[in-house]
């Protein structure tokens, strides 16, 4: 008796549970057909859509880059908007979780219906976003994925970062000229898509410019101890450490290295461009340094981006903004342009604008995207830890 | 560098060992694997962080303070989510257990956010040669402290009136409750000891490592599960030894370049051990009873 009732209650939920998916999936469909309807016929405003993690793991990323998308909007909405409709930023969380990266995709693109998806900032979750948005022709650009596989997703996503590809190896030359670099050791998150992916251009890179490699060490994300591959590397006596991974375990690894006695610099890419490095590694990482696309120059900055400084300066109590941010608000401001030049807000339609963008001058620098939508972007920022604070070495022209 | 290694290795496992007396204890009472210890581990921990960044205070105050805090939580727990449970299955407290875990890990979420937190330096390290191996003041720190906890525990089992209560329960807890031993009691006591330690080995950690986290109980709950069950579940100095084992085998497959098998080497240990010593390395055999 009690039995058969636990079987009856089971399968009239899993029977609930199969309706539920498959009106979901029925409606999709017409929910999709709408969007487009309403889109073209065209409500008050034009919905996009941010992608990126207001908590969790890499919160650090999505918040400066919601940040710097805010400020566009405003300052296009002030400006009289778009084809006489107002911006809207439609935001969501995922909590810096990859499947809740896809579920918010999802989401975003059939019941909020936006025309165009500025993130994730990182290149794990974009990769899983994109194939949602292409399928459902909704235009994604990531304002922080730098590293590969991204753009070979489909003709609707995009990128204007400065991508590792294009940076990794412009700053290996330089550290073996400029800093005469001639042995390394390299630390990879085997479980990080992003460290893997920069690992391998460092690699390709440093056999390029003939600099040796000691050792090889991985790690998994999360990971805190550190003490093994410390005490692995510690004898080698590099000049310093390739570290592909995040700020977070940066931090970490930076100051096990230093308790052992490794007296070598660190250099990473933008994953690790965050305040936790600081906060996490001390003293530890005084020295270390980092590549990315955009820094807060206000020497070398032009009028564009002076203002924009100006303008985060003054919304956040006098902090400088950071490539995220810069990243976010220039997507944002590209999307726009593409909708003015197409006189439309149709994905279908703006995509083809967006991809034509040639010498586009934003706040982060000069963006061209080529024939694969694969942006180009110069000058490299390199900048070094100094004093608790990420300052500008020094900067690496691409072409 | 092996020696160096080893010793790395036995660091992180005197603090598994810490982790690892406290499930071996109460399995040993109530035969339940209490998966909220991982997370009495965490919250220790962090009330370590609290002590020195909020309260000012020094090494042996934060280590007392994360201590009592977790013996409080750890007494509270069994009293709120084991002690109602104890006459039903033996899966329910289990349950109830892997709920009280969730409850910690997102409580503790919700209280300081996701990201992992620097454990605020509380003693000025330094780096010592012997011989060939350097060893650092915070790994003699974790080696002496743990030393002397387990040493007070045995002390307590082995001479102290409640400790021997507590192996008279774990022989046979409804004969010790009709003998007059105040069973309820008993195994408050043991949940009070084995949170304490767990609390200490969350500050050693803490300071070793230098971040915190409300996640950082899941796997080195695992993990020190994984050591009482190797060592023998029951057997206090069965946990002590596997904690130590699983340590050095850990850091010896991440120098040999496993370190995405990292969580693996410790389950596949127990699995070998398990197949040759069902009882583990210092178990019991199972006969006894019959």
């Amino acid at each position: 008796m009690k039995k058969s009732k636990i079987w009856l209650i089971l399968s009239t939920l899993l029977i609930t549970a199969l309706l539920i998916t498959g009106c979901g999936g029925g409606g999709t469909e017409n929910k999709q057909a709408e969007g487009e309807k309403a889109a073209a016929d065209g409500g008050d405003t034009i919905k996009i859509g941010f992608l990126g993690a207001k908590t969790g793991g890499h919160a650090a990323y999505g918040v400066e880059t919601l940040k710097g998308m805010k400020m566009a909007v405003e300052d296009i909405n002030n400006a009289g908007g778009i084809l006489g409709k107002k911006l809207e930023i439609v935001e969501e969380d995922h909590g810096s979780k990859l499947s809740e990266g896809t579920t918010v995709t999802q989401k975003l693109i059939t019941r909020d219906k936006v025309v165009a998806i500025v993130g994730d900032p990182t290149t794990g979750i974009t990769k899983a976003a994109a194939p949602i948005a292409q399928q459902n022709k909704v235009v994604l650009i990531s304002a922080g994925a730098v590293s590969t596989g991204v753009v070979e997703i489909g003709d609707y996503i995009f990128r204007d970062v400065l991508v590792d590809a294009v940076g990794g190896p412009a700053v290996t030359k330089y550290l073996k000229e400029k800093l005469g670099w001639q042995k390394v050791v390299i630390v990879t998150s085997s479980n990080l898509d992003y460290s893997v992916g920069l690992t391998k251009i460092f690699e390709d890179a440093i056999a390029a410019n003939g600099i040796e490699v000691l050792e090889r060490v991985t790690y998994s994300e999360g990971d805190q101890n550190f003490s093994a591959q410390v005490t692995k590397i510690k004898d080698k006596n590099p000049d310093g450490i390739i570290f592909t991974g995040y700020y977070t375990e940066g931090g970490l690894f930076m100051k096990e290295a230093r308790k052992q006695g490794v007296t070598a610099p660190m250099v990473g890419g933008d994953g690790l461009l965050s305040d936790v490095l600081m906060k996490m590694g001390g003293e530890a990482v005084e020295g270390s340094m980092v590549y990315c696309g955009f820094a807060a120059d206000e020497a070398r900055a032009g009028e564009k981006t002076k203002k924009f400084i100006e303008a985060y300066k003054a919304g956040n109590n006098g902090a400088l903004p950071d490539m995220f941010s810069a990243q976010g608000y220039d997507a944002v401001m590209l999307l726009a342009d593409a909708m003015k030049a197409a006189n439309s807000d149709d994905p279908v339609k703006f995509r083809d604008e967006l991809a034509k963008t040639k010498d586009w001058s934003g706040v982060s620098g000069t963006i061209t995207f080529q024939e694969n939508r694969e942006p180009i972007k110069s000058p490299v920022y390199l900048l070094e830890v100094k004093d608790g604070k990420f300052q500008i070495k020094d900067t690496v022209d691409v072409i | 560098m092996l020696s160096q290694q080893i010793l790395n290795g036995i660091t992180l496992g005197a603090t598994y060992a810490l982790i690892a007396l406290g499930y071996t204890m109460v399995y040993g009472i109530i035969q339940l694997i209490n998966f909220a210890h991982g997370e009495i581990y965490m919250v220790g921990a962090f009330v370590g962080v609290l002590a020195v960044t909020v309260f000012q205070q020094g090494l042996v105050a934060s280590l007392l303070m994360a201590m009592l805090t977790c013996v409080i939580l750890g007494v509270s727990i069994e009293r709120i989510a084991y002690r109602p449970l104890r006459r039903s299955t033996r899966l329910a407290p289990l349950i109830s257990a892997i709920g009280v875990s969730i409850f910690l890990q997102t409580l503790m979420t919700k209280l300081q956010g996701p990201q992992p937190v620097p454990f605020p330096p509380v003693i000025t390290d330094a780096l010592y040669k012997i011989g060939p191996i350097e060893v650092s003041k915070v790994q003699i720190l974790i080696m002496v402290v743990a030393s002397l906890l387990m040493a007070a525990l045995t002390f307590i089992v082995k001479y102290v009136k409640i400790g021997k209560a507590m192996r008279a329960a774990s022989e046979d807890y409804d004969t010790a409750a009709l003998m007059g031993i105040n069973v309820n009691r008993v195994i408050s006591f043991t949940f009070a000891i084995g949170s304490s330690l767990a609390a200490a080995g969350g500050v050693l950690v803490g300071i070793y490592f230098n971040s915190v986290s409300p996640f950082m109980g899941v796997t080195a709950g695992l993990k020190a599960f994984c050591a009482a069950v190797l060592g023998g579940i029951g057997s206090i100095p069965g946990a002590m030894l596997g904690g130590l084992f699983l340590g050095v085998a850990e850091t010896l497959g991440v120098a040999g370049g496993f370190d995405t098998y990292k969580d693996a080497i410790a389950f596949s240990l127990l699995i070998i051990v398990l197949l040759f010593r069902p009882t583990g390395l210092l178990g019991r055999p199972i006969q006894r009873k019959v």
